[in-house]
């Protein structure tokens, strides 16, 4: 399971407050007319007191070498400090964190420099200081096969000696330099440095004390995560060992305050107000979310379910925040005909209703149709084209325009402007409304389709496996590991991610300027030019209609009267280290 | 009875290895799950694929890895480790225990408590209003399903949802050790949900039972005796209505301390049942593989204890 | 005054299909010291009689009299009843296998039934659980007493219901088929039992049974039922020497005898017994009857005595000198 998989099934599972928001749609009791909590931080927030998280959802590792999901970051950010990290409000930049300053990356693209804060300290048992060094080694571990972090291999699979660590052949990684206390130099074997730099938001660049941790990682699966140490403002509940008891899979986490942080007098911006976060896994999502949403002191740490929704929206407006994430798409499989026909590829971007798959998703609670690949939020968005986007024809009506798909099938040499041709094969996801409204959508234009319904695992399965032959994958999805253009696009869109098993480019899309373009992009460092470069490599990927763009996610977050939540916008999860009680 | 003990004991290790084997021949037929491709991510290189495999052990013929894992659970009762959380699975199944035995164990006390006066009630005013309303309500409590029966108390009466806040509600529970208190708190509810059912079914079951048992020979016997009829009932009828219960309620605790997967769920007590269900939902191997074990366990033991309990309760039995 | 004098007792339920009368009428009485047996095939009410007279019969409407010593059982409150039953009146029924409870044990059932009725310690009661056995002839009843029933063979098992029966020292044991479950060797000793201790104690003894054999050999009187009546009572030597209901001939002819020539041929009674639900008319018997007259279908016949014999009745239309006549031949 990759990242595609494994965030396309946490995209899917918001599927499952649609529908039956349906009801509470457009306007009806003022749903729909705003006045929903901002989630931003406000002046004269309330200091101390315990929050409590209830999830459904136990964290997919408690290791932050290995944690990849938004419920596990909301844990993940409140204890450890990565390089960089976003403020909650802000998308666009992240700002230094365990670093002292931005990285400074080579012209060629292919060093990396960066500076460590020099009064940083590990929780107890360690409670040292933190050098480089332990950002080396969590950098480093990420490779270990048994640690085998999911992300480290995309964004630093480039780095001179990676692929020597991840063989187990040793236990150095040459291409991370440390030439003092303070200094980290990584060196890549290609130009990916810039992009590598932003991925340093991801908490595998939070540091590992390397002599702590050393018996954990040898073991032939690390138990580091149980025994971890912290930087952050919290730490999980641990005993003299250092043995994270607090920490129960599937029951609990309980965050308690860091006695080695010492906030702002280390450069930490985070005000850290409440005192403890009791952490409940296992809740059942609509009894948690009614117990939120009455109760007092708690936040929800995943998935509301539609009731909930619906209930918060109406009659508790202030108790409920949305916030963007990621994207939905259709794709059509470039490789096969007559989808290597860009004009059939536009007559199905034209043809599909976007309003009735809003309407199935549960109304505009639900996000917003999508003109574009890059979603609110993620820099480039507004040189796509924001919300607008760039007026494609085959995208400009979202009910879907019958004379302009019959335009370009005649284009593509069907006279009487409907498509005649073998049958297709598509795949959608069971239970999904969605899937139906675009099995319809395509038949109009006289499409033979064989239709299959399959689960969300064998539907992922088959449109990630090019030797499967499917023509039309109705339920597509992407979420960003971090807040820039390359970890949106490059995965779903560039040739060179194309591969015959888990490959994440279901469109098969391998169109030598766009993949070039991708390349230089990457290379960008100045956050404008990268952003303007990005938004035009999302321009180039929709006017290809390799895949029709259709729906970008607001996730609803929900919190208690009493609770002062703020979101955490880049993980569209509540930033606990900047919630607090009222 | 020591040979017969012996040779039971004997088919219980049996049925274990042949579950564990078909459990683990399941997963590795299953398409998409591999485990390392689960822990490699988006674009894995093949030589950390393999070291995944050989670090899991995942590179050996299925046998080898059965055997591998079988040495493990008999020498030194290692379960192995989840692939969702890393962490030991018998450990975690051993954190989960408590809470399973105490919501069977609550649970089952709640239900026999109930079902047996109603059921007798019902068998002795046969065809009056307490049996028609005994019954009636039975009939309600088997077909409520035990999901929306969870959510309809929590909505009426758990303290921070409930129209009529008396209990402790969801997302309570605490451990015996903690606090005995706060533990027969959060679990009364629970208890009562699962119950339900249970005693709904024991209740009828008793009755159509009893009255069977009070057309017997026996009974006729036991009056023409001029034995007063309290005492026919409860000296010489109640004993054989109740026998056959004894096997069904032998099994129904062996199930349960599998997991009951819907009342653990709807008022989140930390027990076996979630712990398999998010195991499959997962594709987590070792710990379906343990979870499957110690349900298959519970439910062989329960039987042989049935058995035995059986042949203690019913002398012909014992000599046959 | 006899021992229990039954008068016009009446037995019916109510069933889905109507009132099924079990019992239509019947009067009897059994003396101290003398066996009555009631015969008849299965379904003619000589069970329900007996139930009814013991207040067992469940869920039925009963009428009439049933004097145990001038007293009238049948009108006693429930209570009283419990009391009469296994101290004064006490059964024995068909199957001694489930009609001993299958989990206690001997012992405890025939002490239990001392129990009931005597103010006795635990151990007492055992004792006499004890000397019970041994009465009713169960060897080493000290060790059988802690038998469970299923351990033990059908004669002793038949023992035991009649230790339990005799514990109080009745002075009416009705024995509802006995034997039947029984192979005939265990009949033989069963019912000699039964004779010895009628003889000793000189207790009424009821004899329920389907089988004629039976009857002559332990009865004193003899009442034939047929649908739910009586239609010939006499003394046993008499019944058997001058039957004078048809259906009493089909009977002694579809007997087995010892004493009969073998090559004689068993004869059943032709058809089945009637339903109980919707009784023929007029003479019950009419329609199996081989001398059936038309008048028969109409007339219900009265039990009245023989000519000749006061202690001797029979429910027949036919006159007495076509009775004769027709018994002369094939019975003799």
């Amino acid at each position: 399971m990759n990242r595609m998989l494994a965030r396309t099934l946490v995209v899917l599972g918001f599927a499952v407050f649609a529908g039956a928001i349906a009801a509470c749609g457009d306007g009806e009791d003022g749903a729909d007319s705003g006045g929903f909590a901002s989630g931003e931080p406000v002046e004269g927030q309330k200091k101390g007191g315990t929050l409590k998280v209830t999830s459904n959802a136990d964290v997919d590792s408690i290791d932050p070498g290995q944690a990849y999901f938004q419920v596990t970051y909301q844990a993940t950010y409140a204890t450890q400090r990565p390089l960089y990290s976003y403020r909650p409000g802000n998308t666009d930049e992240p700002v230094p964190d365990l670093a002292s300053a931005h990285p400074v990356v080579s012209p060629d693209g292919k060093t990396v420099t960066v500076k460590v804060r020099p009064n940083v300290r590990f929780s107890p048992p360690v409670d040292r200081a933190v050098t480089s060094r332990d950002v080396k080694y969590a950098l480093t571990r990420g490779f270990f096969p048994s640690v085998a972090n999911q992300y480290v291999g995309t964004y630093f699979g480039d780095l001179e000696g990676a692929q020597a660590v991840s063989e187990g052949k040793t236990r150095d990684l040459a291409g991370l330099q440390t030439p003092d206390d303070r200094t980290l130099v990584m060196r890549f074997s290609t130009p990916i440095g810039p992009t590598a730099a932003r991925a340093l938001v991801l908490p595998a660049s939070a540091p590992v004390p390397e002599e702590y941790a050393r018996a954990f990682d040898a073991k032939k699966k690390s138990d580091y995560g149980f025994n971890q140490v912290a930087t952050g403002p919290y730490m999980i509940r641990s005993d003299a060992k250092g043995k994270a008891v607090g920490y129960v899979p599937g029951r609990k986490i309980e965050l308690v305050r860091n006695p080695s942080w010492n906030g702002s007098a280390s450069g930490d911006y985070r005000p850290a107000y409440v005192d403890r976060v009791d952490w409940t896994i296992g809740a059942n999502p609509t009894v948690a979310g009614r117990q939120v949403i009455n109760g007092s002191g708690m936040v929800s740490g995943d998935t509301v379910p539609a009731p909930i929704v619906k209930l918060a929206a109406t009659r508790h407006k202030a108790q409920i925040a949305f916030s963007p994430l990621g994207n939905r798409y259709i794709t059509l499989n470039t490789a096969l005909a007559p989808f290597d026909d860009p004009d059939v590829r536009k007559a199905v971007a034209a043809v599909v209703d976007r309003n009735a798959l809003q309407l199935a998703r549960g109304g505009r609670l639900t996000g917003k149709i999508a003109t574009h690949f890059l979603p609110p939020g993620i820099p480039g968005f507004e040189d796509a084209g924001g919300l607008e986007g760039k007026g494609h024809d085959f995208l400009a009506k979202p009910a879907g325009d019958a004379e302009v798909a019959a335009g370009y099938l005649r284009k593509a040499g069907f006279a009487d402007g409907r498509f005649k041709g073998a049958r297709i094969s598509m795949v959608g996801t069971r239970d999904d409304r969605g899937s139906q409204i675009v099995l319809e959508n395509v038949r109009k234009l006289g499409f033979d389709v064989n239709f299959r319904n399959l689960s969300q695992e064998a539907m992922l399965a088959a449109c990630a496996t090019p030797s499967s032959k499917v023509h039309v994958c109705a339920n597509g999805g992407w979420l960003p590991d971090f807040n820039d253009g390359y970890a949106m696009l490059f995965g779903p869109f560039s040739g060179k991610t194309i591969s015959p098993e888990q490959s994440p480019n279901w469109s098969q899309l391998d169109d030598p300027r766009i993949n070039a373009k991708m390349d230089a992009a990457a290379r960008l460092t100045n956050p404008a030019q990268r952003a303007k470069a990005w938004g035009e490599v999302d321009d180039m990927v929709t006017a290809t209609a390799a895949a029709v763009p259709t729906y970008w996610d607001d996730v609803p977050l929900v919190q208690s009267k009493d609770v002062q939540g703020v979101v955490a916008r880049w993980n569209a999860a509540w930033d606990l280290s900047f919630s607090s009680l009222k | 009875m020591a040979g017969y003990v012996a040779r039971r004991l004997l088919w219980v290790v049996a049925l274990l290895l042949a579950v564990s084997a078909i459990t683990f021949l399941i997963f590795y037929t299953l398409p998409s799950a591999d485990p390392a491709a689960i822990r490699a991510g988006r674009q894995p290189t093949p030589e950390l694929l393999a070291q995944i495999r050989q670090n899991l052990g995942l590179d050996e013929p299925v046998y080898v890895q059965y055997w591998r894992y079988m040495k493990g659970v008999v020498l030194h009762f290692d379960l192995g480790f989840s692939y969702a959380s890393d962490a030991p699975v018998r450990d975690q199944i051993l954190d989960r225990l408590p809470a399973t035995i105490s919501l069977t164990a609550g649970a089952v006390v709640v239900w026999l408590a109930l079902a047996l006066p109603v059921g007798l009630i019902s068998a002795l005013r046969r065809r009056r209003w307490q049996d028609r309303l005994a019954m009636g309500a039975a009939l309600v409590a088997i077909s409520a399903p035990v999901y929306w029966l969870g959510l309809v108390a929590l909505y009426l009466f758990s303290k921070d949802l409930g129209r009529f806040p008396i209990f402790e509600g969801a997302n309570t529970y605490r451990p015996l050790t903690d606090d005995p208190a706060a533990w027969a708190a959060s679990l009364l509810m629970p208890w009562f949900v699962l119950a339900a059912s249970f005693a709904a079914f024991y209740a009828r079951l008793l009755r159509a039972n009893l009255l069977e048992v009070m057309s017997e020979d026996y009974i006729r016997t036991a009056r023409a005796k001029g034995v007063p009829e309290r005492r026919v009932v409860l000296g010489h009828g109640l004993r054989p209505a109740i026998t056959p219960l004894v096997t069904i309620l032998g099994l129904d605790i062996g199930i349960l301390l599998g997991g009951a997967i819907l009342v653990e769920s709807v008022f989140n007590v930390p027990g076996i049942g979630r712990l398999a269900y998010d195991a499959i939902r997962q594709a987590d191997l070792p710990m379906i593989q343990g979870t499957v074990l110690f349900g298959a366990f519970f439910i062989v033991v329960a039987n042989l204890l049935v058995d035995l309990a059986y042949a203690w309760v019913d002398p012909r039995v014992r000599t046959a | 005054m006899a021992l229990l004098e039954v008068e016009g007792l009446r037995v019916s339920f109510p069933t889905e299909d109507g009132v099924l009368e079990a019992v239509g009428g019947v009067s009897f009485s059994v003396e101290a010291g003398r066996v009555l047996g009631i015969v008849g095939e299965s379904g003619s009410g000589k069970s329900v009689t007996a139930l009814s007279v013991m207040g067992l019969a469940r869920g039925a409407q009963v009428s009439g009299q049933a004097r145990l010593d001038g007293r009238d059982l049948l009108t006693l409150a429930p209570d009283e009843m419990r009391r009469v039953r296994g101290r004064d009146v006490a059964m024995v029924f068909q199957d001694p296998l489930s009609s001993l409870h299958p989990l206690h044990r001997v012992g405890r059932q025939v002490a239990e039934a001392v129990r009931v009725h005597q103010d006795v310690t635990r151990a007492a009661a055992r004792a006499r659980a004890v000397e019970l056995l041994g009465e009713v002839g169960i060897p080493e009843p000290a060790r059988r007493v802690d038998a469970w029933p299923h351990e033990l063979s059908g004669g002793m098992r038949q023992r035991v219901m009649i230790a339990m029966a005799l514990a109080n020292e009745p002075r009416l044991l009705i024995a509802d088929e006995p034997t039947t479950a029984l192979d005939v060797t265990v009949q033989a000793q069963i019912l000699e039992l039964l004779e010895r201790l009628r003889a000793e104690r000189g207790m009424g003894v009821v004899l329920i049974t389907h089988d004629l054999g039976v009857v002559a050999q332990v009865a004193d009187d003899v009442a034939v039922m047929y649908a739910g009546q009586i239609v010939e009572r006499a003394p046993a030597a008499t019944l058997f020497a001058a039957p004078e209901h048809p259906y009493t001939w089909g009977l002694l002819r579809s007997v087995p005898r010892l004493d009969a020539p073998r090559e004689r041929e068993l004869v059943p009674i032709q058809g089945r017994p009637p339903s109980l639900l919707h009784p023929p008319g007029g003479c019950r018997f009419h329609p199996r009857c081989p001398h059936v007259r038309e008048r028969h279908r109409h007339v219900e016949p009265p039990l009245e005595p023989v000519a000749g014999d006061p202690r001797h009745s029979v429910a027949c239309l036919l006159d007495a000198p076509t009775r004769r006549e027709l018994r002369q031949g094939p019975v003799a």
